[in-house]
């Protein structure tokens, strides 16, 4: 009963523990800039904010587009809490992120379409990389359920060591951080996917985000095997690298980042499944 | 059953030939009517064939399959002569003398020149039932070609008659009347690729000509290794009988290579990018139910013997090579057509790998890409020949208007790509039990096996780029057009659209049956060994792979139905705004991104050809 209850626990709050980590984050982020920053509930003050404004859209399809990619982003990260195919999960949050991409694609918004380019080229940096550790997670424990990794009696790091620094050079890519936060660059495309979304239908795209953080979390949790503590470990280095290297790196372009990740991730990641078979 | 495979070759032959000489209304009721026939008796021969059903033929027919091989290379020999392509005459001078060197040597007596077991139903089905409705789109598509009425009738006769020959491929036991069945589907092709007889039809037809007939040298030749080597007859079946025999490499790479040259392999490819000059049903026919489809269906065929050889490692390489080389050509295409060729290409290449590693569940793999890629690609050529008439589209960067004036033709072909690409259809199981059989691969032929998985993961992302790209063109439109009215296209086009639709969206809700009814027994006996299937709970075994049920369930009405609401859902007591674009006031053409990937293309093919030297060495050594 309680391999199944902590799971559902954990899907069902994901938004808000998405978002009480956003908070954080700012946080965070704002310390190592020597600023106080906003309060930890910021993001939930901005939501409640968000649902009260006038509803606009730009049309039908590409507001219910934005909307289902939160439905689908949340049904990925359920699959993958529950222990599901990891293959299946890495397709299925390609699923959804599809979605927002076409939504990006559906209006005749330069920075809208920039955006979908954008992160369409972002799936060709991480997807590879994701699927080569599923592969190497599958030579170790022999399944390719997140189940066999989270019972793993060893952690899976000992083994997989380049195979984790591979994730944590894309996971920037896909929590668009900097350096590789391409998808997003304000500066550059002012949000992309993003900017043709407002108010409530904005809601379901910001709170898609939050998801994203539990996702890529629980994927560096999958380390640890059944190592809970080590898990935790993990994860707050992981939290303190990406918000470290958020501040104090400056924005690729998207050659560079695609460059980047299919040659430095990609082979790291090779390496570690070449490493994981001839063991 | 005897009678009704008979007539499974028969009928579109004599179609074929009535439908030179009947009148316009006639022969539109007899193209519909022999379709359902066609499609029909596929189904009925699948349902109820049992086990391998071998059958001979009068003594007289080799005789008569030996001259009208003769006959056909005079014909090549002739087009030759006539267009002056050195290389027809070439390979066609190669031909003849292999030719008459087999059929010398060649025992006198055969017996049981045809074979139909599970596999053979398996491509039946899916010939009889695509092509036919291609050929009930053709009658409209031809019939607004700028062409003699004469020649009209001689499209839809060819058409037939390249179904009658698919059927004798897919069934014939015997090489030397495989070789024939092969030449002369490379002889439908050539006269439908070059049917509209201007200057690039031709040359892409002669192209199309010489490289398949390189696949008949290599069919010759190895009918020749098997009577040298002393097998005895040179049949499929005693091929297989003799799986471990010394010197059996050689044949099976030769046979190999005629699979890759009809499958479009590089550095083979051109002929099948130069074929969509054609009337685009050609373009339908070739990518989906007949021709390339011949390429898995031999490595099906050679699987038990392939398996776990030098050749079939180096098939393997080759066409992880293929699926990569071929998405990232793909991406800098323009043309619908040429998009779309190029993912056949690489699927194609999926389809060949997963045949050649030759486990239960990558032949189970292997046909269920072969179904749904079948069905899939047939629609959305379809719909290409659809933009050309009724929107006079053939670029996909002028597309991005489809969304508003043909909003049914836009969802038709975003549901073509999803079905290619996403989760829960058909194409993606396959390329899902892909990925974890060669996991299971890696475990045995290690360097192999890890050397593919980069190259299935690295090409499908490529290819989901690409998909994505065409896809966002056609969503595209404005708040002004928030209510979506589908155009008419007419009864013809719109109504294969319909039956295409239906049949894509039936064997995905069906598929948990699918998958037990009809793919595992054709794998199985394919294999010659039983396929273990079992349901436990909501999770689906095949083998040693697993499928979850419900989340694909679940997948499954996410994705399609997202889709398909998206087009019809209307937020009510909302504002429609402009977009908001930051406040840039600049135009912008939304199509103009492209992806330049001219630097990588060069080695493409230099990397085929040495593969395919490897291929023979491989066999050699």
């Amino acid at each position: 009963m309680n391999d199944l209850l902590i799971p559902v626990l954990l899907i069902l709050l994901a938004p808000l523990i998405g978002g009480l980590v956003y908070g954080f984050e700012r946080i965070i982020k704002a310390r190592m800039q020597r600023r106080i920053g906003p309060p930890l509930l910021q993001p939930f003050y901005d939501f409640l904010k968000l649902a009260d404004k006038r509803k606009m859209i730009v049309h039908s399809a590409h507001a219910f587009l934005g909307i289902m990619h939160f439905v689908s982003l949340w049904f990925a990260l359920a699959v993958l809490l529950l222990g599901g195919d990891l293959i299946l999960v890495i397709f299925l949050h390609l699923l959804s992120t599809s979605l927002i991409i076409l939504a990006g694609y559906s209006t005749r918004s330069i920075f809208s379409h920039l955006g979908a380019n954008r992160t369409a080229i972002s799936i060709l940096a991480y997807e590879p990389v994701l699927i080569i550790i599923a592969v190497s997670i599958f030579m170790l424990t022999g399944s390719f359920d997140a189940s066999a990794a989270f019972n793993w009696d060893q952690p899976l790091l000992y083994k997989m060591p380049l195979a984790f620094i591979a994730l944590l050079l894309v996971l920037p890519i896909k929590l668009k951080k900097s350096p590789f936060d391409v998808a997003e660059a304000h500066q550059e495309v002012t949000g992309g996917v993003e900017i043709e979304f407002s108010g409530i239908f904005f809601e379901a795209v910001y709170t898609a985000k939050w998801l994203d953080y539990v996702f890529c979390y629980t994927l560096v949790f999958l380390f640890a095997g059944n190592n809970i503590l080590l898990g935790i470990g993990l994860m707050v280095f992981t939290f303190f690298y990406l918000n470290a290297l958020d501040n104090s790196s400056a924005r690729v372009n998207y050659k560079q980042m695609l460059r980047f990740s299919l040659t430095v991730s990609f082979s790291l990641a090779f390496i570690n499944l070449l490493i994981n078979i001839f063991t | 059953m005897y009678p009704l495979i008979t007539s499974l070759f028969l009928v579109p032959v004599i179609v074929s030939g009535l439908l030179l000489i009947l009148p316009k209304t006639v022969a539109r009721i007899l193209v519909i009517t022999s379709s359902l026939v066609l499609a029909a008796l596929s189904l009925y021969v699948f349902i109820n064939l049992d086990g391998v059903l071998y059958f001979g033929v009068p003594h007289y027919v080799n005789d008569l399959v030996a001259v009208a091989d003769i006959v056909l290379l005079v014909y090549f020999g002739w087009i030759a002569l006539r267009r002056r392509s050195w290389l027809v005459g070439l390979m066609t001078v190669l031909q003849f003398g292999g030719l008459l060197y087999v059929l010398k040597i060649l025992p006198a007596d055969h017996s049981l020149q045809f074979m139909v077991d599970k596999l053979s139903a398996f491509m039946f089905l899916l010939i009889n039932v695509i092509s036919g409705i291609i050929a009930i789109y053709s009658l409209r598509y031809i019939d607004e070609e700028h062409c003699s009425s004469f020649r009209k009738k001689h499209f839809l006769s060819i058409l037939f008659w390249f179904i009658a020959v698919m059927n004798l491929v897919v069934s014939s036991n015997n090489l030397e009347y495989f070789f024939l069945f092969f030449e002369l589907t490379t002889l439908a092709s050539f006269l439908l690729i070059g049917f509209r007889k201007d200057e690039l039809s031709v040359k892409n037809a002669l192209t199309a000509l010489w490289m398949n007939q390189v696949g008949g040298v290599a069919i010759l030749a190895a009918i020749f290794f098997i009577i040298y080597n002393g097998y005895g007859e040179a049949t499929f079946s005693n091929l297989l009988a003799h799986a471990s025999a010394s010197g059996i490499l050689l044949p099976l790479a030769l046979l190999s290579v005629a699979a890759l040259i009809k499958g479009a392999q590089l550095p083979f490819s051109k002929w099948l990018l130069g074929a969509m000059v054609a009337p685009t049903p050609v373009s339908a026919l070739l990518h989906s139910s007949t021709m390339v489809k011949i390429a898995p269906f031999i490595i099906l065929r050679l699987s038990p013997a392939l398996k776990d050889t030098p050749v079939a490692t180096v098939v393997i390489a080759l066409t992880g090579f293929v699926f990569v080389a071929a998405a990232i050509s793909a991406l800098s295409q323009d043309n619908f057509k040429r998009i779309l060729a190029y993912s056949t290409i690489a699927l194609l290449a999926l389809m060949i790998m997963m045949a050649a590693v030759g486990t239960p569940v990558t032949i189970v793999a292997a046909l269920v890409l072969i179904l749904f890629h079948g069905m899939s690609k047939c629609l959305l050529f379809l719909n290409a020949g659809i933009l050309e008439r009724v929107f006079h589209l053939k670029q996909s960067s002028d597309m991005d208007r489809l969304g508003e004036s043909g909003p049914f033709t836009s969802l038709v072909i975003t549901i073509g790509f999803m079905s290619l690409l996403l989760p829960p259809f058909g194409a993606f199981i396959g390329k899902w039990l892909s990925i974890e059989t060669l996991g299971a691969l890696a475990t045995d032929k290690k360097l192999l096996g890890a050397l593919v998985i980069v190259a299935v993961a690295g090409g499908g992302a490529v290819l989901s780029l690409l998909y994505f790209k065409v896809m966002g063109l056609l969503i595209a439109r404005t708040g002004d057009h928030d209510k979506i009215r589908f155009e008419k296209t007419g009864l013809v086009y719109a109504g294969t659209m319909y039956v295409l639709l239906g049949l894509i969206i039936l064997s995905v809700l069906g598929l948990p049956l699918l998958l037990t009814g009809y793919f595992v027994p054709v794998a199985s006996q394919t294999l010659g060994m039983p396929v273990a299937v079992v349901m436990d709970g909501w999770n689906m075994h095949i083998g040693a792979m697993k499928l979850p049920m419900v989340p694909l369930l679940i997948a499954l009405f996410l994705l399609p139905v997202t889709i398909i609401t998206a087009l019809f859902i209307r937020f009510k007591n909302v504002d429609r705004v402009k977009e908001y674009m930051c406040g840039e006031k600049i135009n912008y053409s939304f199509s103009s991104f492209y992806f330049s990937t001219d630097r990588a293309t060069p080695y493409f093919t230099t990397t085929g050809i040495l593969f395919f030297v490897a291929l023979i060495v491989a066999a050699l050594i």
